[in-house]
């Protein structure tokens, strides 16, 4: 029993800072701005107005894509890695490109 | 009589950074810059060159990724090439990037334009591990591929061949039909049957292609239909939406993202059939990949930068100084050397105050400003510039700006030794008028090549002891002040939202040593052509109103009397005799110089501008500013050396200022601080004109002119007030 509370104990505190952090365990869906930490994510879908998602469609975003994050700062901006170019990204376009952590 | 040449008209297009400037280059022998980030060319450029007997003219178009009406080089590229309608288009593909290059080439064969795939930097693409198959790809694609190395124009040769060889081909070439999905492909063809029963803009664009770009919502086609058929362009606009809406409602999409997903599909079904084979992993991470990592990280990235532009200073500074006083000395000598031998007069005058000490003024910064571009080039070319504007972007957000914004900003001195005009002119890349207005406002407030040898002479008078940290210091008050003011217009004037930011940076290069070379010298060639030109001609004119109306013989004869009397007094050629002439001597050019169309307006000033500490001759001098900055320089040396001809007088400027009683550390500040922020030049005031309108010219004139004269008041006040003067 006081070793399960010990656990779930951990187990908030771990979620608790992956928050703090913004760092979101694999398979969870949720903004390139909020992903936290550098690496390979997939595409799961673009938001915004239609001038940004034709921007980034011609750019190579589209859903299922992979990407490799290479530089990110805690809900702004970031440098990714996509279709063998390298992109910058600002915060409004950060944040309405949601992806899921692959690794 | 020989037979008129054969003319063929050929244009390079490509994604920004694939090389199309470098092949330019070597195929025409133009020396125009190749910037190593996306925005420095929105206009085309054009060059000739001669091959087998035929006369070949060759358009370098912007860099784009698309053909849409995102930015300016895109329309600009596409309008290029549906009026202009070149024979050929040579397509510049970096082979090290293909999946993304190939994008924009499935829009040309869309358009259906005659096309040759340039299949460059193999060379890159084969240290990555990456083979490409040209000889499938042109199967599959159907156009001709050959593969070059631009840099070391290997394949250029047998490029032009096959491109002449398109060109003088009748074959009639027909647009690329590509399968976007059940849902778009019928309404394209419904599209296309409305367009081409009625002729709708038939004559400039295929039907498909203006279908296409109809369900992509492109604003300068649909703006363009609306005038060529009101009635019809409803119709299709209708269609259009019908299916955008319906596409929103059931996939969550727009439709330009669904073509944009099928061309790449597209493409890849191209690669996989063999075009492309890799030695290494897709998902390796590559040298410049992890430079990135290092030099972006958001706390080491800015750091590392400021460290990159503060050493760039010193190496300008400290390496320049040796041959800046080599070419002082070199114009000291030259002004003794004429001084020998021409005759006392006008002319003498003329070409020692105005051509020698004004061009000369000028001229002996040449070292400084060339180590200056040296560095930008070496930062330029190695792609480290792009990191900077995408450091630079959060900042920029604060004060209303663009991340693009920065572009123009360092191209017109944010990393002091552009130019104001080129700078205004990038301001095109941005989408929002308001944030490019703000822009456009606010880019002449940077440091330019220009100002530099004003702060170089100052700074080196007044604060010789660690003249690159008191640079570095005036260069950090020009962005302050700059993106103050930027942000003053956004929350005023220019009141707006802001629009998203997407930049590809380019891959970290080695930067070849001639590149450099050549990339130093244009530009300071640029500089000295015009101290040769410009300013050797406003140097002799403001030479002429410092000159005229000379003083009255009533007025000559005071100062003839003065010096009989001064020779009937000591009888003798004494010390103390010898400084009392030379103080009349300068009584009199002093007088005379007053006395002068330039020394009259300089005076009328002098109860406004002894304010921020300047004197009538500092006011002269800063009339010729308005003309052109490099004037400035040249102009205070023609003031303060009027009537001081002989060689042994000809000290260097600085010296001159440091011993002039109306100068002092204060006044060097202050005059520092107008001379950076005042009315921007001449060139400028027209570019923006060009680019805004007359009213946002002169706005800039009033606002900046009275913004740093009371900015320079202050400076120069405010020890005044606390007893430090």
């Amino acid at each position: 029993m006081r070793f399960k509370q010990f656990n779930h104990a951990c187990s908030c505190l771990a979620g608790k800072f992956r928050q703090c952090m913004g760092d979101r365990p694999a398979g969870e869906v949720a903004p390139l701005s909020k992903i936290g930490r550098r690496g390979r994510k997939r595409i799961c879908k673009i938001t915004g107005d239609r001038k940004l998602c034709a921007r980034m469609a011609a750019l190579g975003f589209h859903a299922g894509e992979e990407v490799e994050v290479l530089c990110q700062e805690a809900d702004a901006r970031c440098i990714l890695k996509i279709q063998g170019g390298t992109v910058s990204l600002d915060k409004t376009a950060s944040r309405n490109i949601f992806v899921e952590s692959l690794e | 009589m020989d037979a008129p040449k054969v003319r063929i008209t050929m244009a390079l297009a490509g994604n920004p950074n694939a090389g199309k400037t470098t092949l330019f280059n070597k195929l025409t022998g133009a020396r125009q810059h190749v910037g190593n980030y996306p925005g420095i060319t929105v206009d085309y450029k054009e060059g000739h060159f001669e091959r087998g007997g035929r006369e070949i003219l060759l358009t370098d178009l912007p860099g784009t990724y698309s053909l849409t009406a995102y930015s300016v080089e895109e329309l600009v590229a596409r309008d290029y090439l549906v009026n202009e309608k070149p024979q050929v288009v040579i397509n510049i593909v970096d082979a090290s990037n293909l999946e993304r290059n190939l994008y924009l080439t499935c829009q040309f064969l869309e358009l259906g334009v005659p096309m040759i795939i340039a299949l460059n930097m193999i060379d890159v693409a084969k240290d990555r591990g990456i083979e490409v198959n040209a000889g499938q790809l042109e199967a599959l694609l159907g156009v001709p591929v050959v593969p070059i190395i631009a840099r070391s124009g290997f394949g250029t040769d047998a490029l032009i061949d096959r491109a002449v060889a398109v060109a003088e081909d009748k074959r009639i070439w027909q647009p690329l039909d590509i399968s976007y999905g059940e849902d778009l492909d019928g309404t394209v063809m419904t599209l296309m049957a409305e367009i081409h029963r009625q002729s709708f803009l038939t004559d400039t664009y295929p039907s498909r292609f203006t279908a296409i770009k109809y369900l992509e919502h492109d604003d300068q086609i649909m703006a363009r239909g609306r005038v060529v058929d009101q009635a019809v362009a409803a119709r299709v606009e209708a269609q259009a939406d019908l299916v955008s809406d319906h596409l929103r409602k059931t996939m969550g999409v727009f439709p330009e993202a669904i073509i944009a997903d099928h061309r790449y599909g597209f493409i890849k079904s191209i690669i996989r059939q063999g075009v492309q084979t890799r030695t290494f992993d897709t998902d390796r991470l590559y040298a410049s990949d992890k430079i990135d990592k290092v030099v972006t990280d958001r706390l080491l990235g800015p750091l590392i930068m400021l460290a990159v532009l503060f050493g760039l200073y010193q190496f300008t500074f400290s390496w320049s100084e040796l041959p800046v006083h080599w070419l002082d000395s070199l114009f000291g000598w030259l002004s003794g050397l004429i001084d020998g031998a021409l005759p006392e007069g006008l002319f003498k005058s003329m070409i020692i105050s105005g051509a020698v000490h004004g061009v000369g003024g000028v001229l002996g910064f040449v070292p400084l400003i060339m180590f200056m571009f040296f560095g930008i080039a070496i930062l330029e070319d190695s792609g480290y510039l792009a990191r900077v504007a995408f450091m630079m972007d959060r900042i920029f957000r604060i004060f209303g700006l663009h991340g693009s914004s920065v572009m123009p900003f360092i191209i017109s001195g944010g990393i002091a030794g552009g130019c104001a005009v080129p700078g205004v002119l990038a301001t095109r890349t941005l989408r929002s008028p308001k944030e490019r207005l703000a822009t456009l406002l606010t880019v002449p407030f940077m440091n330019c090549g220009a100002k530099l040898p004003v702060l170089a002479l100052l700074i080196g008078a007044f604060f010789s002891e660690d003249k690159a940290r008191y640079m570095f210091l005036f260069t950090v008050v020009s962005w302050l002040v700059a993106l103050l003011s930027a942000k003053l217009f956004r929350s005023t004037v220019l009141k707006g939202d802001p629009t998203p930011f997407v930049m590809e940076l380019p891959p970290y290069r080695l930067p070849t040593l001639p590149g450099l070379l050549i990339h130093t010298w244009e530009r300071t060639w640029q500089y000295i052509k015009k101290a040769g030109t410009v300013i050797l001609g406003i140097s002799i004119l403001l030479w002429a109103m410092m000159t005229f109306p000379r003083l009255s013989p009533d007025q000559v004869a005071v100062f003839d009397q003065q010096r009989l009397n001064l020779e009937t007094q000591h009888h003798a050629n004494t010390e103390t005799a010898s400084q009392e002439r030379k103080s009349i001597d300068d009584a009199q050019a002093e007088e005379a110089l007053r006395n002068s169309m330039a020394g009259t307006l300089g005076t009328a000033m002098e109860p406004v501008s002894r304010y921020a500490g300047f004197d009538w001759r500092t006011n002269i001098a800063l009339i010729g500013g308005f003309a052109a900055k490099e004037v400035i320089v040249s102009t205070l040396g023609t003031a303060y050396s009027m009537g001081k001809v002989e060689s042994r007088e000809s000290a260097p400027l600085a010296t001159r200022l440091q011993q002039d009683p109306h100068w002092n550390r204060w006044v060097a500040i202050a005059a520092l601080i107008f001379i950076m922020f005042y009315s921007p030049c001449l060139v400028t005031v027209i570019c923006i004109a060009r680019e805004a309108s007359w009213k946002w010219a002169v706005f800039s004139m009033l606002y900046n002119t009275v913004f740093a004269f009371i900015l320079a008041t202050a400076c120069y006040q405010m020890p005044r007030l606390l007893s430090l003067i």
